[in-house]
């Protein structure tokens, strides 16, 4: 095998336990960071396992196994198999009793946990609830037939009109607007979070349908972002790093 | 007493019975001839005399190991019962496509016994026992004609370099201690050691 020749020797002596103190720091560090030095210490520890073997020829007292097999006897594993069947006919009632004890605390622990589903598939059954209101609200915003209407004073002339909802917790940003002017061609507008301070960030680039109308959500923003206000301008296609034109709608937090 | 007490006295009771009404229990003649990966999933299956018998495969090994480094019988038969107890609690900790049953016992055994002479708690947790090796020593001709290779190949190697791989394995000594007892420079303790350790593989390797 093919190791770092710079450790050998210690990989021989720790796979005995016999490296001790900055040198026993230095190789765990290093098989820290390499396979090929760590399985040539498995190894090493698989050799000295033959060092063991040149001993036997000492045998424990009968009275260990007899021990040992009491002892596991106490400790069942997890289905203990048992090959005979005894021969006393009380034994099937001590079973049956034992088995009786343990219906009983499974039934316990059964309705407890009946308890703990029923609690969880109502949480769950209110968190679906949510999450479908949440789903209609989205659709609803951003389904291209949904009818969008500014109820404004009468007379009043159609204005362009946006309303950005906005989470600085979650950086979820949705813009809707109507009545908005059509745009010149290779243009497009840009939505802008102005922050407390620093420059405004862009938030999206959008056009309006044949209705004036506009359902954005926007990219994500960094979580944590304060806005101070929101603003749009006319921008190219692609949109721009930074305002490029005068402002054409701004709206502050309510 | 509450019903989990009453439970485990119960189930108590029963292993007793199960115990005494069989004095020759388990009966391991049919798991005797399991290879050791059968014996290890009768014994995740918890099945008792697949655990007798595999003592009755390795006892032999762990016991001789225990006893070498102790030199007391008593402690190395509490050593013995420590090392099968907490494989059958825990024989999950041995990973069988990383190596064999019977010299992962044995590298286990000696750590622990190790830690008993140095008078530490045991530090040798069977879950942190990682080895690598191709030896299979489930059949009693195996370890026979294993014993006698091993034994063969450690008087050929020169007396000081058997000498240091037996200080550091049954003695547990560093090689700072092993080259303070015997008056070597570092450097050469270190080298016996990792030449001794591949000659016994090489000796295998074939």
């Amino acid at each position: 095998m093919s190791v770092h020749e710079q450790y050998a020797d210690d990989l021989a002596l720790h796979a005995l336990g016999a490296l001790r103190g900055e040198e026993l720091v230095v190789l765990q560090k290093h098989l820290q960071t390499c396979g090929e030095c760590s399985r040539e210490l498995e190894q090493l520890r698989g050799d000295t396992a033959l060092i063991g073997v040149s001993v036997t020829g000492a045998h424990p007292p009968d009275r260990s196994r007899k021990r040992l097999l009491e002892a596991i006897a106490g400790e069942p594993r997890h289905s203990p198999v048992h090959t005979r069947r005894p021969a006393w006919g009380w034994l099937g009632w001590a079973v049956a009793a034992a088995a009786i004890v343990l219906a009983a605390i499974s039934w316990r622990q059964n309705a407890g946990l009946q308890r703990s589903l029923a609690e969880s598939s109502h949480e769950q059954a209110r968190e679906m609830a949510e999450l479908q209101r949440a789903r209609r609200v989205v659709a609803a915003l951003t389904s291209t037939d949904a009818m969008h209407v500014t109820l404004v004073h009468a007379n009043t002339p159609p204005q362009p009109q946006g309303r950005t909802i906005y989470s600085p917790h979650q950086g979820t940003l949705i813009f809707v607007a109507n009545n908005m002017p059509a745009l010149p061609a290779q243009k497009a507008y840009e939505l802008w979070l102005i922050p407390m301070q620093g420059a405004p960030l862009p938030a999206g680039v959008f056009k309006p349908d044949t209705h004036g109308n506009v359902s954005l959500i926007a990219p994500p923003m960094p979580n944590g972002t304060q806005a101070k206000a929101f603003a749009i301008t006319v921008e190219p296609e692609a949109g721009s790093p930074a305002p490029t034109s005068p402002v054409m709608m701004v709206g502050t937090g309510e | 007493m509450t019903i989990g007490r009453k439970v485990q006295s119960a189930l108590s009771l029963c292993s007793v019975i199960f115990t005494e009404k069989g004095n020759d229990l388990p009966d391991t003649g049919v798991k005797g001839a399991l290879s050791d990966g059968g014996l290890v999933a009768a014994i995740r299956a918890g099945d008792q005399s697949a655990m007798a018998a595999l003592y009755d495969r390795y006892s032999g090994i762990v016991y001789a190991v225990a006893l070498r480094v102790l030199g007391d019988s008593a402690a190395a038969e509490d050593i013995l019962q420590e090392v099968f107890l907490s494989f059958w609690r825990r024989s999950e900790a041995f990973d069988a496509h990383r190596g064999n049953l019977g010299p992962w016992l044995t590298v286990v055994t000696r750590n622990r016994a190790i830690d008993r002479l140095r008078k530490q708690r045991p530090e040798t947790d069977i879950e942190g026992v990682v080895l690598l090796t191709d030896h299979d020593w489930a059949q009693e001709s195996d370890r026979a004609r294993l014993l006698e290779r091993v034994r063969r190949t450690l008087s050929g190697l020169p007396a000081a370099q058997k000498s240091a791989l037996e200080m550091a394995y049954f003695e547990g000594l560093s090689h700072t201690e092993i080259a303070a007892k015997t008056g070597e420079p570092l450097g050469t303790i270190k080298a016996r050691i990792r030449t001794g350790l591949a000659a016994l593989r090489k000796a295998f390797a074939t």
